[in-house]
C-alpha cells in the first residue's frame, strides 16, 4: 500500500521547473536583465537561497558567541568569584588583672569598636556600665590563634587598674576584645566587602529585595518580558526613565560582568548572558551573588560592596542584628547609594526606606503595625567618623611595605588574607589629634595665612619596637606621601646621642669629661671651611660632656665627635640600624645627614630598649581567609649595645629634660624620668623631637614640604605634640635597666670622695671608678688640668682632627 | 603555754613578712614569674632545662598564654608558640622568664644566633630579687652552653 505524500518545498520547486522545461524554447536567448524580469520567481529563489545562507551563518556566530558567553559566565562565576582585599585588623585590647587603663580609654575602644552602651547587656556588641564595674559582651572573633566564642565579661577597676575579671562568673587571667578593622589592601578598583551565605540573610531582607526590584524573579528566566513593556509603558507615561525593566540577574550580570556602558549590544549581551545565568545556577546562587555584588556606597577611596559591609559600615551591625527600618534603608539604596545617601541626605533616604516598606506592606511581606513602626523610626547611622570607616593611611601604607618583602602585592590585594597588626587605636588617635591640633596652632602663631606646615609622627613600644602609631601628614586622612617614612630631612641635633654614645663607647669619656664650646674650624677636602655655632651664637667655654649634650651645643659636640672620630661616629649610626649610606662628612656629627623619621625611630629605639637593636614591626599575624596562620611574628633584635652603656647614654638624655632643652616636660609631667632629644636643622627648617619613658618612644618632625625655613626650633615645634602624645597616653616615668655606678666630681670632671668639694654627681660604668676617686687629700691639694688639656682622656690617642689644629 | 604563743606569734610575722603587698599583687609590671625546678627529675641537666613552657608561677595573664604557648608546642606549632610567648612579652615587657621561653622555642627551631640575643634580655631583666633567681639563671646558663656547644665553641 502507498501513501501520497505532501510535496515538500523543494519537490514543488522542481515540479514548476519541470513544468517550465515543457514550454517550447524560443530562438533567440534572452538577456539576463530580461530573464530576470520575466522569472521574478528566480530572484525570490535567489533571496531565499542567501537568507537561509545568512541565518545559518548568523546561527553559527550566535551559537559561538553563546558557548563564548556561556564559558565567560561559568569561569567567572564559579570559585572565587571576588577579588578580596586584605583586611587589617589593630591589637586587640587585651584586659587582665593589673591592666593601667582608664574609663576614658575602654569606652572609647569599645565605641570605635562599635559596641553600644546599654542599660541590659543581652546581646553581643554591648555593653553597661555601673561605676568602677563593667560588663562587656564580647562578640564572636577569629582572632588569629584561634576562633572565640561570644562572652559576657565583668570587670572592676580599682585605683585605674583591673582589679578582677571574670567570665560567666569564674575568675579569668586574659580576656580580649576584638580588634579593630582600621583598613584594607585593595586592588586598583578600592572594591571591599564582605561576603555572607544566604541563610546568614535576614529573610525578610531578601523579601524586601524582591519585592522592589524583581518581583517575578522566581518566575522568570534570566529576563522578563513583562517587566521590560512594564517598564516602557511607565517611561512613556512619563516621558523620561522612571523605572527600569532589568531583573536582578541581568543588574547582576551588569555589575558582574559588564560595564555600565549604555548601548543596545551590551543590553543584548546582558540579557543572553542572564540566560546563560539562569541556566546553570540556582535561583538562590543568583541571588546570593547579587547580595554581595551590589554596590552600596563610597567610603573614601574605598568602595563599599554587598549588603554584609554596608550593614557594618551604615549601622555598625550584622546583617542579622538589622531592624526593619535597617532593612528598608539597605533595600531602598540599591536604587541609589549616593542619592539616598543616609549620611548626607537622612531626608531621600528616610522617603525611600518608607517607600520600600510600603512596598512590603503591600505584598504581606510585613503587617501594617510593622510598617507604621518601622516608618516611625528614625534614620539612625552609625557614626560616620567612628573607627570602622576611618583609615589610617600612613600605617596601612608601612604594613603593605613590610609584608610586601614576603608576599605579592596581588596576593595582599585579592585573596582575602586577614593581617593582625600592632596599632594602638588609643595612642593612634592622641597622636592623631595632637599632630593635627598643633600645627594649626603653630601656624597661627606664625601668622601663616594658609595651610604651611607638615608633621609627621611614630610611637612605638620601647620594649618589643611595636609600632603604635603613625601619621604620615597632617592631613591623617590623607593617602599620598607618607612623610613618617618617605621624608628625609636633615636630622639635627638628633644626631648627637650617636656622637656621645660613641665617646663613652671609647672608654675615654664620661659624662664628667671636660669638654671645649669654643670655635671650631674643620677644612674640607675642596677647600671650604666648615664652622659650625651655637644656635645661641655664643661660646660656652669648658663644660661638662653631659651639659653639651643636654643644652645640644654645636661647637661642643663638633669637636668632640672630631675627637673620637667621624669614621666610629658612622659606624655608631650602623650598629643603631641605620643602614643606608652615611657619608663620613664632619656635618653628619651635628645632624647634616637626612632621615625619615621612622629611621630616626629605629636609631633612638636601641637607647629605648637598652641597646637591643629592633627594626619597628608592625605585623603580629598574618592568616587566609580561612584563618590559616601564614606567619605569625615575635619580637627579634641583636644586642647592639651593652645595656650599661646605653643606661649611661640615657642619664645624658634625661639631663635633656632636667636641665635642657627638653626642660618643659618636666614641669608637665612632674617627673624627669625621660630620655629626650630635641633637633633643629639650618636655618630651623626641620624641628624634631625624640622621647621615651618607660613603654613608649615617640619621635616628632615638624616642617615644610618645600624645605623653606620655619620660626619653630624642636623645642617649639615638635616637643609640644609629643608632650600631648604622652600626656594622653600616659607617661610611665623611666626605671633603670641596670645600676651604674654614681659618684660626685669636682669642677674638672674627676670623681671625688663623698663630701670633698664634689659638684655634681655623676654616673660611671660599674667598677670603671676604682682607683680613680679623689680623696679629701689630694682634693685639696689639686690644682685643676692644666690649661691646653681640653678633653679629659683617660686614656692616649689622637684623631686626625688633632693634626688640623 | 607560753612557748606555744611565742611560736605562733613568730610564725604569723614570718607569714605576714613572705606574702605580696597586696598594691603590688595586681601590677604586672611589678610582677615577674617564678620558675619551679623539676622535683621527679634526677637528673642535674634536666634539673637546668626548663621541660614545659608553662612550668612555674606566673601572671595569670601570662600564665594563660604559657598554657595555651605549651598547647601549641605539644602540637606540633612552634611558631604559634611564639606568637603566644610574644603576647606575654607584650603583657610583661621585662620579664626574663618570658624571654628565656622564647630562647628555648627559638632553640628548638634551630635559631641560635636569636637564642643569643634572646638570653641576653633574659640576664638582662633577671633580678637577684626575684625568688627563682637562682633557677632561671641556670636555666639560662645551662641553654647557653648548649648554644655554644652546637656553635662550636
Amino acid at each position: 500500500m502507498t501513501t501520497a505524500k505532501k510535496p515538500t518545498r523543494a519537490s514543488k520547486s522542481s515540479t514548476k521547473k519541470s513544468a517550465t522545461s515543457r514550454k517550447p524554447v524560443t530562438k533567440k536567448k534572452p538577456s539576463k536583465s530580461a530573464s530576470s524580469k520575466s522569472n521574478p520567481r528566480t530572484w525570490k529563489q535567489r533571496c531565499w537561497s542567501w537568507c537561509w545562507r545568512l541565518s545559518i551563518i548568523f546561527i553559527l556566530v550566535l551559537g559561538t558567541w553563546l558557548v563564548y558567553l556561556d564559558a565567560q559566565v561559568r569561569s567567572q562565576f564559579d570559585g572565587n568569584k571576588w577579588t578580596l582585599p586584605a583586611k587589617v585588623y589593630a591589637r586587640p585590647l587585651s584586659l587582665y588583672p593589673g591592666l593601667l587603663l582608664s574609663a576614658e580609654q575602654l569606652k572609647s575602644e569599645l565605641l570605635w569598636n562599635d559596641y553600644k552602651a546599654v542599660s541590659h547587656v543581652v546581646i553581643p556588641g554591648t555593653y553597661g556600665r555601673d561605676g568602677q564595674d563593667w560588663i562587656i559582651y564580647r562578640r564572636a572573633f577569629s582572632f588569629a590563634d584561634r576562633n572565640e566564642a561570644a562572652v559576657k565579661v565583668r570587670l572592676s577597676f580599682s585605683a585605674g587598674r583591673i582589679a578582677e575579671l571574670s567570665v560567666a562568673g569564674k575568675s579569668e587571667g586574659l580576656v580580649r576584645i576584638e580588634p579593630q578593622y582600621i583598613g584594607g589592601i585593595f586592588p586598583a578598583h578600592h572594591e571591599d566587602r564582605e561576603l555572607i551565605t544566604l541563610q546568614d540573610v535576614p529573610p525578610a531582607l531578601i523579601a524586601a529585595l524582591i519585592a522592589v526590584e524583581d518581583r517575578a524573579y522566581f518566575e522568570h528566566y534570566g529576563i522578563s518580558i513583562r517587566g521590560i513593556l512594564r517598564a516602557m509603558k511607565a517611561n512613556v507615561a512619563a516621558g523620561r526613565t522612571v523605572q527600569g525593566g532589568s531583573t536582578l540577574t541581568q543588574q547582576l550580570v551588569k555589575n558582574f560582568f559588564l560595564t555600565n556602558e549604555r548601548s543596545l549590544r551590551r543590553k543584548v549581551k546582558e540579557a543572553f548572558m542572564a540566560l546563560l545565568l539562569e541556566l546553570h545556577y540556582s535561583k538562590e546562587e543568583i541571588i546570593q551573588a547579587y547580595l554581595n555584588e551590589v554596590y552600596l556606597g563610597q567610603a573614601g577611596r574605598r568602595s563599599i560592596h554587598g549588603i554584609a559591609l554596608a550593614s557594618r559600615f551604615y549601622f555598625a551591625k550584622n546583617v542579622q542584628q538589622l531592624d526593619l527600618s535597617e532593612i528598608a534603608l539597605l533595600v531602598g539604596m540599591v536604587k541609589g547609594p549616593s542619592y539616598y545617601n543616609p549620611f548626607r541626605k537622612p531626608d531621600r533616604a528616610r522617603a525611600r526606606r518608607d517607600v520600600v516598606l510600603n512596598v512590603m506592606a503591600e505584598l504581606n511581606i510585613i503587617s501594617a503595625a510593622e510598617r507604621i513602626n518601622a516608618q516611625g523610626q528614625p534614620i539612625q547611622v552609625a557614626k560616620s567618623g567612628r573607627a570602622g570607616q576611618r583609615e589610617y593611611p600612613a600605617f596601612i601604607q608601612l604594613v603593605k611595605r613590610q609584608l610586601q618583602t614576603d608576599y605579592r602585592l596581588q596576593d595582599l590585594q585579592n585573596t582575602g588574607l586577614r593581617i593582625f597588626t600592632t596599632l594602638d587605636p588609643w595612642l593612634q588617635h592622641a597622636t592623631e589629634k595632637s599632630v593635627q591640633q598643633h600645627v594649626e596652632n603653630l601656624e597661627k602663631r606664625a601668622g601663616f595665612s594658609k595651610p604651611t606646615l607638615e608633621a609627621a609622627a611614630v610611637v612605638t613600644s620601647v620594649d618589643g619596637a611595636e609600632v603604635r602609631a603613625i601619621v604620615g601628614s597632617r592631613r591623617v586622612r590623607y593617602f599620598g606621601f607618607n612623610r613618617a617614612l618617605d621624608a628625609q630631612r636633615s636630622i639635627g641635633s638628633l644626631a648627637k646621642p650617636a656622637v656621645y654614645l660613641t665617646a663613652l663607647a671609647s672608654g675615654r669619656y664620661d659624662w664628667s669629661s671636660i669638654v671645649d664650646d669654643k670655635a671650631v674650624s674643620v677644612a674640607g677636602q675642596d677647600g671650604s671651611l666648615w664652622q659650625p655655632k651655637n644656635y645661641d651664637k655664643k661660646d660656652h667655654g669648658k663644660v661638662f660632656m653631659v651639659d653639651a649634650m643636654a643644652k645640644s651645643y654645636n661647637q661642643a659636640t663638633a669637636r668632640l665627635g672630631m675627637k673620637v672620630g667621624i669614621g666610629q661616629v658612622v659606624e655608631t649610626f650602623e650598629r643603631l640600624g641605620i643602614e643606608k649610606f652615611i657619608p663620613p662628612y664632619p656635618s653628619i656629627l651635628l645632624g647634616s645627614l637626612s632621615m625619615s623619621p621612622l629611621e630616626v625611630t629605629q636609631m633612638f629605639q636601641t637607647y629605648a630598649s637598652g641597646g637591643f637593636a629592633m627594626k619597628p614591626r608592625v605585623i603580629q599575624a598574618l592568616t587566609t581567609h580561612d584563618n590559616q596562620v601564614l606567619t605569625s611574628y615575635a619580637v627579634e633584635g641583636r644586642q647592639a649595645y651593652s645595656p650599661e652603656l646605653i643606661e649611661n647614654l640615657r642619664y645624658g638624655l634625661q639631663q635633656v629634660v632636667v636641665q635642657g632643652t627638653g626642660k618643659r616636660l618636666a614641669r608637665t609631667f612632674n617627673t624627669t624620668k625621660i630620655a629626650a632629644k630635641t633637633g633643629t636643622s639650618d636655618e630651623q627648617r626641620d624641628a624634631w623631637f625624640a622621647g621615651f619613658d618607660d613603654r613608649h618612644l615617640g619621635v616628632v618632625w615638624v616642617g615644610r614640604d618645600d624645605n623653606k625655613p620655619m620660626p619653630f626650633t624642636g623645642a617649639s615645634g615638635a616637643l609640644p605634640i609629643w608632650q600631648n602624645i604622652f600626656k594622653q597616653s600616659g607617661l610611665e616615668p623611666l626605671t633603670p635597666l641596670v645600676d651604674l655606678d654614681w659618684a660626685w666630681v669636682n669642677a674638672y670632671g674627676q670623681p671625688v670622695e663623698e663630701d670633698c668639694g664634689g659638684i655634681r654627681k655623676m654616673p660611671f660604668n660599674s667598677g670603671s671608678l676604682s682607683g680613680r676617686e679623689i680623696s679629701c687629700d689630694q682634693q685639696k691639694a689639686f690644682s685643676g688640668p692644666q690649661v691646653d688639656s681640653i678633653e679629659k682622656e683617660k686614656q692616649g690617642g689622637s684623631s686626625w682632627f688633632d693634626w688640623l689644629f | 603555754m607560753v612557748r606555744l604563743v611565742v611560736l605562733v606569734l613568730f610564725i604569723s610575722i614570718l607569714t605576714a613578712c613572705s606574702s605580696v603587698p597586696s598594691g603590688l599583687k595586681h601590677d604586672p609590671k611589678s610582677q615577674q614569674s617564678y620558675e619551679i625546678q623539676n622535683k621527679d627529675s634526677h637528673d642535674f641537666i634536666q634539673q637546668d632545662d626548663i621541660l614545659r613552657l608553662d612550668e612555674g608561677k606566673h601572671h595569670p595573664a601570662v600564665q594563660v598564654l604559657l598554657t595555651q604557648a605549651e598547647d601549641a608546642r605539644q602540637q606540633g606549632l612552634p611558631l604559634q608558640a611564639l606568637s603566644y610567648i610574644d603576647r606575654a612579652r607584650q603583657i610583661q615587657p621585662r620579664n626574663s622568664a618570658i624571654f628565656y621561653r622564647q630562647a628555648w622555642l627559638n632553640y628548638q627551631l634551630g635559631e641560635l644566633q636569636q637564642v643569643q640575643q634572646l638570653l641576653q634580655r633574659a640576664r638582662l631583666f633577671l633580678r637577684s630579687s626575684n625568688d627563682s633567681y637562682e633557677i632561671l639563671q641556670r636555666r639560662i646558663k645551662t641553654l647557653q652552653k648548649k648554644v655554644d656547644a652546637k656553635r662550636g665553641y
